[in-house]
């Protein structure tokens, strides 16, 4: 996947310089930088969600999001949540599940979830898409350290796994370091990378 | 509980009052009413011309939600839509109920096919005003979501839109319902020759006030059981997920 972005702007006001952008199967990136700067804007445009941007963004890899909310379907049990969106087979979805430590938990709907288990349940969901790059805004956020950790560790183990690729979207650098994800700090307005 | 207590208020309440006007011709007392339901009942004549209007009442009911969902749904997610169906929106909402009933029987004919559309013409713009609202209140962020992981529009439609849509489906279906079968009597009582309006024409022009109760009340326990029977067990099927326990 690579981006090779312009500038994006809405109404007018810039809010992402030029930037350039590439993530294989396989590589680890972090976009790290204060909140409101334009990250979550930047994943989107990966994502794309946003194709209103000056650039160019190119490949063909499979993508998967897990969003700064876990963005469930709150009328539909777990398990389905995993396999609606992503077309996979239930077995498998069991399997992931069981894998994220929601083992039991298969047949509840979203909101008799913890939003720690509603989180994990959104990663196995991602990675049930079998994406080449794993796309992730601020997943860990407004989570106790305790289970951001262990999230981190889950994410890791899959990443290993399935050798996908990681664009992490974070304001923690301890978080990219913990995923072993390259940094790339965005500063200014327009927010341009920064060495 | 109170539910029954109110409806047993309401017959004491009406066996005074028919007992006071002393004339049954104009103020039939309960039990006359409920004499001539059972005979009714007994002859058979309750379920062929109930049974006719419930199938009227049950086909513009489909076309009506159908097509009103429909449009509600474009309407709410489309600005171009909005902008260029909204006043037609508007007329359909504010032309007389009779108007469309006359006009559907002369350019149509005295038929089944202007009946059921005259009534279904009528309820659509409720429903699709109804629908346009619950549309314009879809979460964006499910919709990122579908559209990340690809989703197709069928899928989207069933597991992402209609469950939002949901309870507007209902309370459309709840309201447009007893809307509806008040239509399909004026709609018999001017064009058709059979079915409770039709009876209740007859009736009218005798002034047989046991009678025209009797029907009116005999079908208002079938859109009674229809409620109970099928509306509320739907809803509640409908909204399993928003419950705190497993």
């Amino acid at each position: 996947m690579r981006l090779d972005l312009a500038g994006k702007s809405f109404a007018g006001r810039p809010v992402l310089g030029p930037l350039r952008l590439a993530v294989e199967r396989g590589q680890r990136v972090a976009v790290l930088g204060p909140s409101g700067i334009g990250k979550s804007t930047l994943l989107r445009i990966l994502a794309g969600l946003d194709r209103d941007f000056d650039g160019r963004l190119e490949g063909r890899d499979r993508l998967a999001v897990v969003f700064q909310e876990p963005t469930l379907l709150p009328w539909r049990r777990a398990v389905a949540n995993v396999t609606l969106p992503t077309g996979c087979p239930e077995a498998e979805a069991r399997a992931l599940l069981a894998q994220v430590g929601l083992s039991g938990h298969e047949d509840k709907f979203p909101r008799q979830l913890s939003l720690g288990q509603q989180r994990r349940l959104a990663l196995a969901r991602a990675f049930a898409a079998r994406p080449d790059i794993l796309l992730m805004d601020e997943p860990f956020a407004s989570l106790d350290p305790g289970t951001a950790g262990r999230m981190m560790d889950l994410t890791a183990g899959l990443l290993d796994r399935s050798g996908a690729g990681l664009v992490l979207v974070t304001h923690d650098a301890a978080e990219a370091a913990r995923l072993r994800a390259v940094p790339i700090r965005l500063a200014g307005s327009p927010a341009v990378p920064v060495p | 509980m109170p539910g029954v207590l109110s409806v047993l208020l309401l017959l004491a309440l009406w066996t005074a009052l028919a007992a006071l006007a002393g004339d049954p011709r104009t103020m039939p007392s309960p039990l006359a009413v409920a004499g001539r339901v059972a005979t009714l009942a007994a002859s058979g004549e309750l379920w062929l011309h109930a049974g006719a209007t419930l199938g009227r009442v049950l086909a513009s009911f489909a076309i009506a939600m159908a097509v009103g969902t429909a449009l509600g749904l474009w309407m709410g997610r489309s600005r171009a839509a909005d902008h260029w169906l909204n006043p037609s929106l508007v007329i359909a909402l504010n032309v007389p109920v009779l108007v469309v009933i006359v006009l559907a029987y002369i350019w149509i004919g005295l038929n089944e096919v202007a009946a059921v559309a005259a009534v279904a013409l009528n309820k659509i713009p409720v429903t699709t005003v109804m629908l346009r609202e619950g549309a314009r209140a879809l979460r964006p962020d499910l919709d990122d979501m579908a559209a990340a992981f690809r989703m197709g529009w069928r899928a989207r439609l069933r597991h992402v839109v209609l469950p939002q849509l949901a309870p507007h489906i209902a309370a459309a279906a709840r309201a447009g319902l007893s809307l509806i079968w008040k239509i399909v009597l004026v709609v018999e009582f001017l064009g058709r020759s059979n079915g409770v309006g039709f009876k209740i024409h007859l009736l009218f022009s005798s002034f047989d006030v046991a009678g025209v109760l009797a029907w009116a009340l005999a079908f208002v326990a079938v859109m009674l059981l229809i409620d109970l029977a099928l509306l509320r067990p739907a809803e509640a099927r409908a909204n399993r997920w928003r419950r705190d326990e497993a």
